[in-house]
């Protein structure tokens, strides 16, 4: 065996996999979003789902509101992780129970923490019933609605819940890397706490917390399930119409579908784009 | 020129048998350069982080210029400290780098710039205003942790074995500078070392920090002339004890009884000598002189090292080569101790 | 004279001000929250607003969940085998592949990374869609085996990456110092090469075992309600409003992930590239 051809032995098994069915699947998605459908003999391309879909109110709230919790949740998400990472970083007494618990729900999956979510913050939910027991509601339609509801805090509160964890595991890391001497260094510099945090700290793990958020925001993006079970059906989020479109009756709804898994494919394309230039930025440092 | 002292500062951490920094009191002179000595995991660079006010003492105070420290958190108290990894901040530039402290006080950006200016040709950085800190070298990095410290022009500067990671020759470059930026900004500043040599060669005094204690603190002379103990004596690489008994200006050992000069006290049981300091196979001078053979000889390029025995006593002695060629293994010498080389400890 | 330590200067050993304990309790109930209500769901028997605690308890729905007449003990049979077959495949696969990116560089190297790392961003649903006819076409729509293909997708990728990261940290000397003493290829990969990559295949094995377990719009798509797995069965549960079998199949779902922590939580921290990954499940 030469070693030339070491490599590409090694790799092409993987690769060969990943290309057929990743990108595979991209292509055909892509081809059948430009109509052909050769199953009922349409074989010519057209932009015609495009051109429905973009110019239909219904995808474009879609869209927006699929866009608005995606942000949202990473915005927060990232926020509260920066928190959790900062006060996990120090020794403290019970810091392994909070690291095991951080730990243990990286490993819940996101269905159970949506389903608790339901359980927890639907109007008749636990703390619906708290609230009761408070006397702040008189019933279970006081209480606010959070699922089913257009501002999708319900949907918001479950990625919040699952990536908070990730996100500051990624943060956690980094900050081990570099120790607490840089901040060390320009507290005696003069810094004070906060602008040690905003100079010094926030600078060196922002690479790491940037492709982390891009992750969140790229997976919050095109998730099915838990928009499925905790979001309104109308405006539902975009991955729900895909599969709505996808098993509609109408098979010409099928295209569209297809069209709108191209978008959110391409909006991850970008969201992969700006993770390996942050990555090969941070590799540089 | 701040004047810095310890008055019985302690470090202790839970769970440990011994504390890290135990009783250390001392007073270092304003302007003055002063090196803590010790081996690794000493306390040393506890005691500078403590002064930095990077870590709270368990008991004890820190003053500057007679006032006490503690209250205050690391950024109010001017004292600055560089470490051995040079941690500049990777992305910033260097100009930016030493311009941070400043920044973080508000000045404004043109007096920034000059002070920067100025700084960098200080270290004879001048062109590297807009360089990265990973496009330069080691020594060019550490001059500029210097450069980013000193243009505060901090109450103390603190050095936590800043020339470690340096191969020998930049070593000595860096000793260099630091010696000239002292003399020129007057700074009161304390360095960490564990190197002997750099400590002698840098410092007005050196405090020896042994076990988290405070061991000796004084000049370079006196700490290798007249080491307090044993263990100091040891560190700066003393070689013979001899066991015995003091009198009125004696001692009496199995090597014989030697005169003591007047400086050295009259008590204690071992008796010590440099192997440096000690005239093998000289004329026979009747004071403090004896015979010994010679057991070993060994070239060493500057130096020959001999090994000599008398009865049960082997000592060491340091010769020059050409002093030392016609002296044959297993022969008997003659050995001489000047006066002014015996010390006594107890 | 003697003075009190104080509170400014900074120590990472110090005891921790009330406002950031505060966050930390915080913190902590808002990570377990979620399951509680789902534990006692699970061993209710009424359980309506507003109480706080069921007015009733009983074990039905555990008693249904584990009846040879429900769905939940068939689908949880699913669901392993279908884990451990795609992870066995992405060990088998991906390994090598984890291997050449790990040791060597080489031209395309790059772009090589990026097709690895894509699966693992792009969200299921745009490549399950694109897949569905052709698995159709090839009769694996509705298939067991067409399930298990498809999360080959998001569990390849994974494994590379994470044996890729084992390998960056190991040292080929040592398999060329067991040739030298005479060892075949066979022999060194099993006493040299294999116990040296073993915690870390191990880690990377448990967590792409988590990331087929979780999967749910491939098995939705690809599966076409035929292949029924845990999930599909907890959403299906959870939408009918049957919040007692929702919670007990819920608690039996997190048990497996309970279990890999319990064995590996050590090497967790530090793994970046494994956990950026574990977003997946």
């Amino acid at each position: 065996m030469l070693e030339r051809w070491k490599i590409p032995l090694l790799l092409s098994p993987a690769l060969l996999l990943i290309a057929g069915l990743f990108l595979g699947g991209l292509f055909l998605g892509l081809i059948g979003s430009l109509g052909y459908m050769p199953l009922l003999g349409r074989e010519e391309l057209n932009l015609d789902a495009y051109r429905n879909i973009l110019f239909s109110t219904g995808f474009y709230q879609s869209f927006l509101l699929t866009f608005y919790i995606s942000l949202m949740s990473t915005i927060i998400a990232s926020a509260l992780a920066i928190g959790a990472a900062l006060i996990l970083r120090r020794h403290f007494i019970g810091r392994s129970v909070i690291n095991f618990l951080f730990q243990l729900n990286l490993t819940v999956p996101h269905l159970v923490g949506a389903v608790g979510i339901l359980y927890l913050f639907s109007q008749s939910g636990f703390f619906a019933r708290l609230a009761f027991e408070f006397r702040l509601i008189s019933g279970p339609s006081d209480f606010p609605a959070m699922i089913y509801d257009p501002l999708a805090i319900g949907i918001i509160l479950q990625y919040v819940w699952k990536e908070v964890p990730f996100i500051g595991m990624i943060l956690l890391a980094n900050m081990q890397t570099f120790g607490h001497d840089y901040e060390a260094v320009s507290r005696t510099l003069g810094a004070n706490r906060w602008q040690s945090f905003r100079f010094v700290l926030l600078p060196l793990v922002s690479p790491g917390l940037l492709a982390a958020a891009l992750i969140v925001f790229a997976f919050t993006f095109g998730a099915y399930e838990i928009p499925a079970l905790l979001g309104q059906s109308y405006p539902a989020a975009l991955p729900v119409l895909a599969y709505q479109s996808f098993t509609d009756v109408d098979l010409n709804a099928r295209p569209e579908a297809l069209a709108m898994a191209m978008i959110i494919a391409l909006l991850s394309a970008v969201m992969i784009f700006g993770y390996a230039r942050l990555a090969r930025r941070y590799m540089r440092s | 020129m701040t004047d810095v002292s310890l008055e019985k500062l302690t470090k202790a951490y839970p769970g440990q048998t011994r504390p890290a920094v135990n009783d250390v009191s001392m007073h270092i002179d304003g302007g003055s350069l002063t090196a803590l000595l010790g081996p690794s995991a000493c306390g040393k660079s506890t005691i500078l982080k403590m002064i930095a006010g990077l870590l709270p003492p368990t008991s004890g105070d820190i003053r500057f210029a007679r006032q006490s420290v503690l209250q205050l958190p690391p950024n109010r108290r001017d004292a600055v400290m560089v470490f051995q990894n040079h941690l500049l901040f990777p992305y910033m530039t260097v100009g930016e780098n030493i311009g941070f402290g400043l920044k973080m006080r508000h000045e404004p950006k043109k007096d920034i710039d000059r002070a920067v200016g100025r700084m960098l040709e200080l270290v004879q950085l001048e062109d590297m205003g807009t360089r990265k800190p990973n496009q330069l070298s080691g020594g060019q990095q550490q001059r500029v942790a210097l450069a980013r410290a000193l243009i505060l022009r901090p109450k103390i500067l603190l050095l936590d074995e800043p020339f470690s990671n340096l191969d020998a020759n930049l070593r000595l470059e860096m000793q260099q500078l630091l010696n000239s930026l002292h003399q020129e900004l007057g700074t009161t500043m304390l360095f960490v070392t564990h190197d002997k040599e750099e400590a002698v060669g840098l410092s007005n005094k050196i405090a020896l920090i042994l076990n988290g204690t405070l061991r000796q603190y004084a000049s370079a002379t006196v700490l290798y002339g007249q080491p307090k103990d044993e263990d100091v004596a040891r560190f700066f690489g003393a070689r013979n004890f001899v066991p015995g008994k003091c009198g009125p200006g004696y001692f009496d050992c199995a090597l014989g009884r030697f005169t003591l000069p007047e400086s050295v006290s009259s008590t204690g049981r071992l008796l010590t000598f440099r192997p440096e300091n000690i005239v093998v196979g000289g004329d026979n001078i009747l004071e403090n002189s004896f015979h010994a053979t010679l057991a070993s000889k060994q070239f060493l390029g500057s130096q020959t090292v001999l090994g000599l025995q008398k009865g049960d006593i082997f000592f060491e002695a340091l010769l020059s080569p050409q002093i030392a060629e016609p002296l044959q293994e297993g022969s008997t010498v003659s050995v001489h101790l000047p006066q002014r080389s015996l010390w006594i400890l107890g | 004279m003697l003075m009190q330590t104080n509170r400014h200067t900074e120590n990472s050993r110090d005891g921790l001000s009330g406002p950031v304990w505060f966050s930390l309790i915080l913190l902590v109930s808002w990570l377990v929250l979620p399951l509680i209500p789902l534990a006692i769901w699970s061993v209710s028997r009424s359980w309506y607003f507003p109480d706080i605690i069921p007015s009733a308890f009983s074990l039905r729905a555990w008693n249904y969940v584990f009846s040879s007449t429900s769905d939940v003990l068939p689908a949880l049979g699913v669901t392993t085998l279908i884990a451990l077959c795609a992870t066995l495949l992405s060990v088998i696969i991906g390994l090598p592949a984890g291997r050449a990116l790990g040791l060597y560089q080489f031209r395309g190297k790059a772009l090589v990374e990026l097709l690895i790392l894509a699966p693992t961003i792009v969200p299921g649903i745009a490549v399950a869609l694109g897949l569905h006819v052709v698995f159709l076409s090839l009769g694996l729509a509705g298939s067991y085996l067409g399930v298990l293909i498809v999360h080959l997708i998001p569990t390849l990728p994974y494994m590379v990456l994470v044996m890729a990261g084992v390998f960056a940290n190991y040292n080929p000397d040592t398999e060329a110092q067991a040739r030298s003493l005479g060892a075949s290829a066979i022999q060194t990969f099993f006493y040299v090469t294999l116990p040296a990559i073993l915690p870390g295949l191990l880690i990377g094995s448990l967590f792409t075992f988590l990331v087929s377990w979780s999967q749910y719009i491939l098995t939705l798509l690809i599966g076409g309600g035929r292949v029924v797995t845990l999930p599909l069965l907890l959403f299906n549960f959870a939408s009918a409003g049957r919040n007692d079998i929702t919670g007990a199949i819920s608690m039996i779902y997190i048990l497996p992930g309970v279990v890999l922590l319990l064995l590996g939580a050590r090497h967790l921290t530090g793994r970046s590239r494994a956990v950026e990954s574990l977003r997946q499940i």
